[in-house]
């Protein structure tokens, strides 16, 4: 092994959907996020405002604690993954949340090692 | 040939997408002639009828099944075990039903408005209040605030209707201290919270060691606990006095005096400390009982039995035409405005006057106290028709598993000792469920892992508070059926208390005396203590009470014992692993 350099793949094609959603309702964006084929996802937790304060009476329902989710997906994903969201965590009832896509220019994570394999060799095929 | 990317074809057919530009959204802002903008004001948001159910119903779901959480597995096993094991069945189901659900809606909403309406105030004042105003100052608005919470906690109420079940010519001390002195019973024991939170404030400044608190409190409650035993009349209010330390610390307390304390400690620049924030609950559980038996103490030497039973006769002779005031529901209605608005305007008062600052969030606030109003009026309805109530029933009919009680026809339902061991699992189980289901030991649990490095485990903790607490309710419910004088009980094992404080280390001293206040909650002590006096009721004894304050002192000592424990453990690890590398190194 020692004899072996170590490599890095890139991962490219990657786009990031951000989802703001109140405290405690990331679980559920998170679920629909891999329902819809996502491979995971990062939950930080932040405080914001915006609709909450324009909903008069109501605006007690809406916390102002949120989580925020980040999902990586393919760009051949995206829409499927963005839709699902979307629609699961209802973002169309005003205080639910907003959600946004953030182009990628690469990312690099634990990859199997024969997909790799697999993969080069297809593309050299291809490029033959 | 076109193509068409599939994603793109499903899309388009299951979804209609449509884009608008940010840009014909955002608003034009307008300026004034010098140049500056003027404030833009987002118009507010038309609701749609849809929006309107979803917000609520996101809003209302995850706290009504909080609640649900805490209530139905406790509800569901008493009746199970009526219906299986004791074959009754349940009087009055609707009303229970009705009752064990306005618990939940009232918990919630009464959860909700103290996180909105009452912790803001007490955070306000915690920090405002040192900064304003001198240590004497401060200490007394620490004092008047523990009174006010004690009127504010729901468990009160339990004490209020327990009142109701004692027979005045048993115990004529205990039912008039429970009836006509229960307003001042209830002050005294909002006194000692207010003395713990004077303390506990005072121990977060100074840094002061718990340990030497826990003797000096100790030892006065202990002593007249000694005395009251000389009395036979004195004694019979011993249950009572013990048991009032906890119901004192309960979701309205704790939280509340903590805020101003750790507030009150971080403007006086000692708020780190890893520890702050304990120990008030443990004080807060014995200054209480001290009180209640210097009061006892006190109406025995003015009132004599006479003039109570002359008085409680009276009074069950107007018996029939009690105003609706004085009736349930307009009673638990009225209990309920009593309890809160007090501390409101006290907290109110305390901002205005003394601090002459406003109201944050006004609005807001005026909402949250609208809802612990509502919610506690509500919990002190669903806590007279469904969890007392039910209480009273299983217990009153406990007894039939071994003893040939008049209620139940085929009692005794089992042989002596079979039926004694049933009752006795029952009672472990319940008080074992009925801990590992409280929200706040786990909240606890989570702070000592985090306090001892993980040596103490989340998992651990939990495991031997509700050991503890579930032998206690077991012990407790022996000393009802047997009438084993309580004494007997609680002083050796606080004794045995004391010793083991002795020798722990400052950390578990704090952790193990808390966790017997956070095990007590609002749904534990009306069942328990209810239980008690129907078990009480249908035995024939005297009193019912003590079950809680054995509940209280045994998980203290199950912690501090699994402290020694895991420390003469990790000590045990430690020095092998000191050993294990002196010989490497050799």
């Amino acid at each position: 092994m020692s004899t072996e350099k170590r490599s890095i793949t890139f991962l490219t094609d990657v786009r990031l959907i951000t989802c703001i959603v109140q405290r405690g309702l990331g679980d559920t964006i998170v679920q629909a996020a891999r329902d819809a084929g996502a491979q995971g996802a990062t939950v930080y937790f932040a405080k914001g405002s915006g609709v909450r304060e324009r909903l008069g009476m109501l605006g007690v329902a809406v916390e102002v604690e949120k989580e925020v989710v980040n999902i990586v997906v393919a760009t051949e994903q995206l829409d499927t993954v963005f839709d699902h969201v979307f629609l699961v965590g209802q973002l169309d009832t005003p205080g639910m949340g907003f959600m946004y896509v953030t182009p990628l220019e690469k990312a690099a994570t634990y990859i199997p090692h024969e997909l790799v394999k697999q993969l080069q060799q297809k593309s050299a095929e291809s490029a033959k | 040939m076109s193509t068409v990317r599939y994603g793109q074809y499903l899309r388009d057919v299951s979804l209609i997408a449509q884009s608008i530009s940010y840009n014909m959204l955002a608003p034009k802002i307008a300026r004034d002639p010098s140049g500056a903008i003027i404030p833009h004001v987002a118009p507010p948001v038309k609701l749609q009828g849809l929006d309107v159910y979803r917000l609520l119903k996101n809003y209302t779901q995850g706290r009504f099944i909080e609640q649900l959480k805490a209530v139905a597995p406790l509800a569901i096993y008493l009746m199970l075990f009526q219906l299986l094991i004791l074959n009754q069945v349940i009087q009055d189901s609707w009303s229970i039903t009705f009752g064990l659900f306005g618990v939940i809606i009232g918990l919630m909403l009464f959860m909700e408005g103290l996180m909105l309406g009452l912790m803001p105030f007490g955070e306000t004042i915690g920090n405002l209040l040192p900064k304003r105003s001198s240590l004497p100052g401060v200490l007394t608005i620490a004092f008047l605030l523990g009174v006010g919470v004690t009127f504010a906690e729901p468990a009160i109420g339990a004490l209020k209707t327990a009142g109701q079940i004692v027979s005045v010519e048993k115990a004529p001390y205990l039912y008039t201290l429970l009836n006509d002195w229960s307003d001042v019973l209830v002050l005294v024991v909002g006194g000692g919270v207010g003395l713990a939170a004077v303390l506990g404030t005072l121990r977060f400044i100074y840094d002061w060691s718990l340990k030497p608190m826990i003797y000096g409190s100790l030892a006065p409650g202990l002593l007249l606990t000694l005395y009251a035993l000389t009395d036979p009349e004195l004694e019979k209010i011993l249950g009572l006095a013990w048991d009032c330390g906890a119901v004192t610390t309960g979701p309205v307390t704790v939280p509340l005096v903590l805020s101003l304390g750790i507030g009150i400690a971080s403007s006086a620049g000692k708020g780190s400390s890893k520890l702050s924030g304990f120990g008030i609950v443990t004080l807060a559980s014995i200054f209480p009982v001290v009180g209640v038996m210097l009061l006892a103490i006190y109406v025995k030497a003015t009132v004599p039995v006479e003039a109570i039973l002359a008085a409680a006769k009276s009074a069950s002779q107007v018996g029939g035409a009690l105003p609706w005031y004085e009736t349930s529901p307009g009673v638990d209605i009225v209990l309920g405005f009593r309890a809160i608005l007090p501390l409101v305007l006290f907290l109110l008062l305390v901002l205005k006057v003394m601090l002459k600052e406003k109201v944050k969030n006004a609005g807001m606030v005026a909402y949250g106290i609208g809802l612990t109003i509502a919610g506690m009026c509500i919990f002190n309805l669903g806590l007279t028709y469904g969890l007392s109530s039910l209480g009273s029933q299983t217990g009153g009919i406990l007894p039939a598993a071994f003893m040939k009680i008049p209620v139940v026809e085929t009692s005794p339902l089992y042989m002596y000792i079979l039926g004694l061991a049933i009752a006795l699992t029952f009672a472990w189980i319940l008080g074992f469920g009925a801990t590992l289901a409280e929200p706040a030991l786990n909240a606890l649990g989570a702070t000592v892992e985090n306090l001892t490095q993980g040596v103490f485990k989340k998992s651990l903790l939990i495991n031997a508070v509700s050991l503890g607490v579930a032998f206690g309710i077991a012990i407790g419910l022996a000393k009802v059926i047997f009438e084993i004088r309580l004494a007997y009980l609680l002083v050796p094992s606080y004794i045995l208390g004391l010793v083991l404080t002795y020798f722990s280390t400052e950390e578990f001293v704090n952790i193990g005396w808390d966790s017997a206040g956070v095990t007590t909650g609002p749904i534990t002590v009306p069942l328990v203590l209810s239980m008690g006096l129907g078990v009480g009721g249908a035995v024939g004894v005297v009193e019912g009470f003590g079950i809680l304050s054995a509940a209280s002192i045994c998980p203290i000592l199950s912690v501090l014992i699994t402290g020694l424990l895991v420390r003469i453990k990790t000590g045990r690890a430690a020095k092998a692993l000191a050993a294990e590398q002196a010989q490497q190194n050799a």
